[in-house]
């Protein structure tokens, strides 16, 4: 079952889809269906119309999702839940919570958004102020702070501030127009790259990005955008990953078989459940010193040499 | 007792002015106590070109607290006259305006003090931008209601015009063709709205919600099903470049603002022009006028009234239906689900606040878009604000700049009302 942006909003929601399609290509007996909920008040009825239908497993998508989840996974103990972008403390039996360590993700990207900009300012903007979007700003703002820091440069971020956790939003996920004015204002206050952290709003990033055509790119964000939004390839220096995918047929292949156990998975860089993507159209422009120091920087957090500061990042 | 009446009128008028003009130097003192002596360290640098302009305009840099405090006594001053002296009614909106323009640039200098430049003229395109869709939806609305026929599926023309556009521009690989189909999606549900208000005589609000709600479902439909699995061919329609108007485009600051954007804007402008002449400067207005405010009287002498309100509904349409591909077409390229994003809502707003006349509404909307792109630059220069409270700005302008400056509005006096002839 998915948020308001649908299972084509080329992010989160198109994610979770691609697992369950993924598990039922992997595993003939599955069959898949989904419902999408229009507004928020939509949640509560969608997964009782699944719960009626008995479902192997529901999967619910999105942090906005949690409490109605909850309350259905405690309705109904005997049925299967997992919910990406969310987690229960203490865990409940019959759900998976899904997260994602993205700060971590995030915080390749910054350092690699450092590394790349012309004009020593970069920028970062969100949907809506949630900890599921902050946690990826927070690495990135993380991301550059680092690079600063080694490289003895002053490379700014606009739209976010870790310390104060304050920053820019568009105040929705379709409203692509405010996107791309966002996206203007910082490309006239100076920022070469811009990551959106916004779902379908990142493509008015990109139309603006696009039609300024003056040496600015971007990060795209959760999905490798050269492969969800392919016309904007061009400008996507990369792309600051989430594994939902793999994560949510996981769950459902183990649903599937008998298998599934309630609790918390954490998606990292060490599990590969987070990540950058391939440099696609970048691969030859993103300087060989700089993708080595890159995979340094993954080695180091995942030994823990390195810290991301983040105080979104889940615990468990 | 008309004594006694007279009196009340005369405190109440004083009690106003008094509240207003102290209303205006809290104000004015916030800009000292606040903007000026919490200022940081360092010049507050204000940008006025966006690059490619020929004439150069150097930036204007100014230390930001002593700025703020000067701001901040001129404000107070004004607030002093407003509360002390009888002042005719264009002199009050003269003195508004100048304390609320005195805030804006006082917490502009607070907020970009020792930050990057910013970029004035690029904060005032962004606010035009922002409101060529409602001053488009605006004027949907205006020629609806001025024959007394409520539009609320503003909304809805949005939506289906951008979906429209998108696709047609898409298909066919010319711009001007959604641009035309975007148009005529937009009269379509005008059509759809003037047969069951007119004909079947349903309630207009509900009809309204209910037409905005058909059209969300049936883009969001339609993009699941066709403009998903076919993006290439059905949703990668392009973006209309932007047009120079030679010679005026020059002009510093107010070049690129103005005369240095895509067709939309040139569009709106004549649109703009167009609605204003033809309701209060022509025969055909009128009668359209007549019609919203009298409609039986309107008939008697001629005019036939169910057709002038079929005519004007269409029309809205189709005028919505431009602004809804300036959502494609004109700005992001590609439709998204509910991308219209509740525009059409501010739209019906702006006109009202306008009172029905296109400089107001337009006046509204342009405001709404300041406010929202103050509040982008605000965020984005790091102000010290929760971004939740920032993102209400907009919003929370518009509501009090119309409570202060509009105040009572008049609709036209048979708006919503349905006519059966007798």
């Amino acid at each position: 079952m998915t948020d308001t942006g649908g299972i084509d909003d080329r992010s989160f929601n198109a994610s979770s889809y691609q697992g369950l399609l993924d598990a039922a290509k992997a595993d003939p007996n599955i069959t898949t269906a989904y419902l999408q909920s229009t507004t928020q008040s939509d949640y509560v009825p969608n997964i009782n119309a699944l719960v009626q239908r008995n479902c192997g497993i529901i999967v619910t998508v999105g942090f906005l999702m949690g409490d109605a989840t909850q309350s259905a996974a405690k309705a109904h103990p005997t049925d299967h839940f997992a919910i990406v972008d969310y987690n229960y403390s203490p865990p409940l039996n019959n759900v998976l919570g899904l997260i994602f360590n993205t700060a971590q993700a995030g915080f390749l990207g910054g350092y690699l958004a450092a590394g790349m900009t012309k004009t020593g300012t970069v920028a970062t903007f969100g949907g809506m102020k949630l900890p599921t979007v902050t946690i990826y700003m927070d690495g990135f703002y993380d991301g550059v702070q680092y690079y600063n820091q080694k490289h003895n440069k002053n490379v700014k971020v606009l739209g976010w501030n870790e310390k104060t956790q304050n920053g820019t939003f568009t105040g929705d996920f379709t409203d692509q127009t405010k996107g791309k004015e966002v996206t203007q204002t910082f490309i006239q206050q100076g920022a070469d790259i811009i990551f959106p952290v916004a779902g379908n709003v990142g493509l008015g990033a990109a139309a603006a990005v696009k039609q300024n055509g003056n040496g600015v790119h971007m990060l795209w964000v959760d999905t490798d955008g050269c492969i969800s939004a392919p016309q904007y390839c061009s400008i996507f220096i990369s792309s600051v990953t989430k594994g939902i995918a793999s994560a949510v047929k996981t769950v459902t292949l183990a649903a599937a078989n008998n298998q599934f156990k309630g609790g918390n998975y954490v998606g990292t860089l060490a599990n590969n459940g987070v990540g950058i993507s391939p440099f696609h159209d970048f691969a030859s422009k993103v300087p060989a010193s700089l993708q080595s120091e890159l995979n340094q920087i993954k080695q180091g957090i995942i030994n823990g040499s390195i810290k991301v500061a983040s105080p979104s990042q889940p615990t468990s | 007792m008309s004594v006694v009446a007279a009196t009340r009128r005369r405190v109440a008028t004083l009690d106003r002015r008094t509240v207003a003009g102290a209303f205006f130097a809290a104000l004015g003192a916030l800009d000292i106590l606040g903007f000026g002596l919490g200022a940081h360290a360092g010049d507050a640098v204000f940008r006025f070109s966006v690059g490619g302009e020929s004439a150069h305009v150097p930036d204007l840099s100014l230390p930001a607290g002593t700025t703020a405090i000067v701001l901040g006594s001129l404000s107070v001053a004004l607030g002093a006259l407003y509360a002390g002296w009888q002042l005719g009614r264009t002199a009050r909106r003269v003195v508004i305006a100048a304390v609320m323009a005195l805030f804006i640039l006082a917490l502009l200098c607070w907020v970009d003090a020792g930050n990057s430049p910013l970029n004035i003229v690029g904060l005032l395109q962004s606010s035009l931008t922002r409101s060529i869709p409602l001053v488009l939806g605006a004027m949907s609305g205006l020629l609806g209601e001025r024959a007394a026929v409520i539009n609320i599926a503003i909304e809805g023309q949005l939506l289906i015009g951008a979906f429209a556009a998108a696709v047609a521009a898409s298909a066919a690989g010319m711009l001007w063709l959604g641009l035309i189909s975007g148009s005529l999606a937009g009269g379509l549900i005008g059509v759809l709205l003037a047969v069951f208000a007119i004909r079947y005589l349903v309630d207009q609000i509900v009809l309204g919600v209910v037409l905005n709600v058909f059209v969300l479902g049936l883009t969001g439909y339609l993009y699941d099903r066709a403009l998903v699995p076919y993006q290439t061919t059905l949703n990668s329609p392009g973006v209309y470049g932007t047009i120079r108007v030679p010679g005026l485009a020059d002009i510093p600051i107010i070049g690129p603002i103005f005369f240095d954007s895509n067709v939309f804007l040139y569009i709106t402008y004549a649109v703009l022009l167009l609605v204003q002449v033809g309701v209060f400067h022509t025969r055909w207005g009128l009668r359209v006028r007549a019609v919203g405010e009298h409609p039986v009287a309107a008939e008697t002498v001629g005019i036939r009234v169910i057709y002038t309100r079929y005519r004007q509904l269409v029309l809205g349409g189709l005028i919505a239906g431009i602004g809804g591909a300036y959502l494609t077409i004109g700005s992001v390229g590609a439709f998204g689900k509910g991308m219209s994003s509740g525009q059409g809502y501010i739209a019906l707003a702006a006109m009202i606040f306008g009172r029905w006349t296109p400089f107001g509404a337009v006046g509204a909307a342009l405001l709404f878009g300041f406010a929202s792109a103050l509040q982008n630059i605000l965020s984005i220069l790091g102000a010290p604000i929760p971004s939740d409270i920032l993102l209400m700005t907009p919003y929370l302008v518009v509501i009090l700049v119309v409570a202060g400056l509009v105040g009572r509005v008049r609709m036209p006096a048979a708006d919503g009302k349905p006519y059966i002839k007798s």
